[in-house]
């Protein structure tokens, strides 16, 4: 086996393993998402009543935001796995091997994605039992994780080159609230027909809203939504941008 | 004898410093040697020895390690290096099996050599009846003996060694000297950094004492103290320092705002 892919695989399996290491710090990123999912979807539950509303009934509506957020706050994990490693000093022993910056980053990123896939699927089931159903079928479920792993991978970046910038834990950990603005100013909650001009504005310049969208056409339209394909470029543009970002910040790193 | 290291006209200067942490020194380090680099704290040798392994840039000059320029052919001189240094990095979330295991793979040791290599650094360091539980759970003492059995894994050729037995108890300390020695005797070249001067004048064959970032005399133990007109090397030290061991007066790094760090 080729040295990148061997490294890539050993690093993988040590950080995968972190995951459960301890198995309590995953509870809160499950907990997040479904009490916004169950808040909201009382809530709101006669806005589905609402003209040109493109779902009937607001759960449907808000259950693909659920499952996003639940893999969107997962990506927080690996920017703080990352700066615990800095921070410990075991990080500097993984700069000093014979193995390639690109393949300790894409480790970090493998976590990032299998998180993403117990996370989400850990919601999945949860809504699946309360009604919900994916309109694509099999099929749709396996292409809304390929968009959402696509996405975690990408976002998960924004920790790393927090944690390699700063290489300070507290900071890193702050930067979960950024998930905040970039998950409420899309169609997260509301259609972006039913959005005021100016927010409907910011929603459609936000990477996110055209990834959720992507995610919700699969689970609540169909296939032929162009929001499918849309999603996944913009999905996979966001990971080839922020994996040269945080190779520079690798380099930049050294003092 | 070919030299191991090769050390040029080396310069630091960290960002918003008006002066140098390491200031234009030059040595060398021949294949198989043990040597010694001391100082008081702050003086420079935590920079130079993470400028020599490619873990802090350097501002000027050139270091060679095993023939390969360090900052040009990294990854060549990374799989010849083995470095267990000040601030004990392991992973919290790993037992200590586990670590040497994924250690041993990086390096690509095929895995008989990983397998035979835990077990007799394992036993080497006394760590062979905790060798499955997370490191979180070890003292400070076998942390540090654990630090520098996985540093060993790979049989470097060169071992750089950054007060490698601060914090052990006198067992401990005899244990890691002995075993340094051997290593030594095999043909490992050693660069040691240490506050001990026992161990250096025990264990190095020859020692460069730095101070204010400048190499201020080298040699060996014994023409040292010859040379100073006194008993041992912590008269020597002393004597050409001006200053104790603990004392950081003249070195407080106006130049280096990484002296607090590196001083711990």
């Amino acid at each position: 086996m080729n040295t990148f892919f061997s490294d890539l695989l050993y690093l993988s399996v040590r950080n995968i393993k972190q995951i459960w290491r301890p198995l309590l710090a995953l509870l809160p990123n499950f907990f997040i998402p479904i009490f916004f999912f169950a808040v909201n979807s009382a809530s709101f539950r006669a806005v589905s009543m609402l003209p040109g509303f493109p779902a009937d009934s607001y759960l449907k509506f808000t259950a693909p935001t659920a499952l996003f957020m639940s893999v969107f706050f997962s990506t927080s994990n690996i920017g703080i796995e990352l700066v615990l490693d800095i921070a410990s000093g075991y990080f500097k022993k993984l700069t000093i091997m014979p193995i390639s910056r690109l393949a300790i980053i894409l480790a970090r990123l493998s976590e990032a994605a299998v998180l993403a896939v117990i996370q989400g699927g850990v919601v999945l089931i949860l809504l699946l039992l309360i009604g919900v159903r994916v309109n694509t079928g099999l099929l749709g479920v396996l292409a809304m994780f390929g968009l959402l792993i696509l996405f975690a991978m990408g976002w998960s970046c924004v920790g790393l080159i927090a944690a390699l910038r700063t290489q300070n834990p507290r900071l890193v950990q702050s930067m979960f609230i950024i998930v905040f603005p970039f998950l409420y100013i899309t169609t997260s909650q509301m259609p972006k027909e039913l959005l005021p001009k100016t927010f409907a504005t910011f929603a459609s310049y936000n990477p996110v809203t055209y990834v959720l969208e992507g995610v919700r056409a699969l689970m609540i339209r169909g296939w032929g939504d162009p929001a499918i394909w849309q999603g996944y470029a913009v999905a996979g543009a966001v990971l080839v941008v922020m994996v040269l970002l945080t190779l520079l910040s690798f380099r930049k790193a050294l003092k | 004898m070919a030299d191991s290291i090769e050390v040029s006209h080396l310069i630091k200067r960290y960002p918003g410093s008006d002066s140098n942490a390491v200031d234009d020194i030059s040595f060398s380090v021949k294949k198989g040697e043990f040597f010694g680099f001391l100082g008081p704290n702050g003086a420079g040798k935590t920079t130079t020895i993470n400028m020599l392994v490619n873990l802090v840039k350097k501002t000027g000059g050139s270091v060679e390690i095993a023939g390969f320029e360090v900052t040009e052919h990294g990854l060549e001189v990374y799989k010849r290096i083995g470095f267990a240094m000040q601030e004990i990095g392991l992973d919290e979330t790993a037992s200590a099996h586990e670590m040497l295991e994924l250690h041993g793979r990086l390096y690509h040791l095929p895995q008989e050599k990983i397998e035979s290599q835990i077990q007799s650094l394992l036993k080497l360091v006394e760590l062979e009846k905790v060798a499955d539980k997370f490191t979180s759970t070890y003292s400070g003492g076998m942390r540090r003996r654990f630090d520098l059995a996985l540093a060993l894994i790979h049989e470097p050729e060169v071992l750089f060694l950054d007060e490698p037995t601060v914090g052990l108890d006198p067992h401990a300390r005899q244990l890691i000297w002995g075993h340094l020695r051997n290593l030594n005797k095999k043909g490992m070249t050693v660069f040691l950094t240490t506050h001990f001067m026992d161990e250096a004048e025990q264990l190095c064959d020859r020692i460069a004492i730095i101070d204010q970032g400048k190499i201020i005399t080298e040699g060996t133990p014994e023409e040292l103290i010859k040379k100073n007109k006194v008993k041992n090397m912590e008269e020597v030290f002393l004597k050409v320092t001006g200053h104790g061991l603990g004392n950081e007066a003249g070195n407080a790094n106006a130049s280096d705002p990484y002296a607090k760090t590196m001083s711990r």
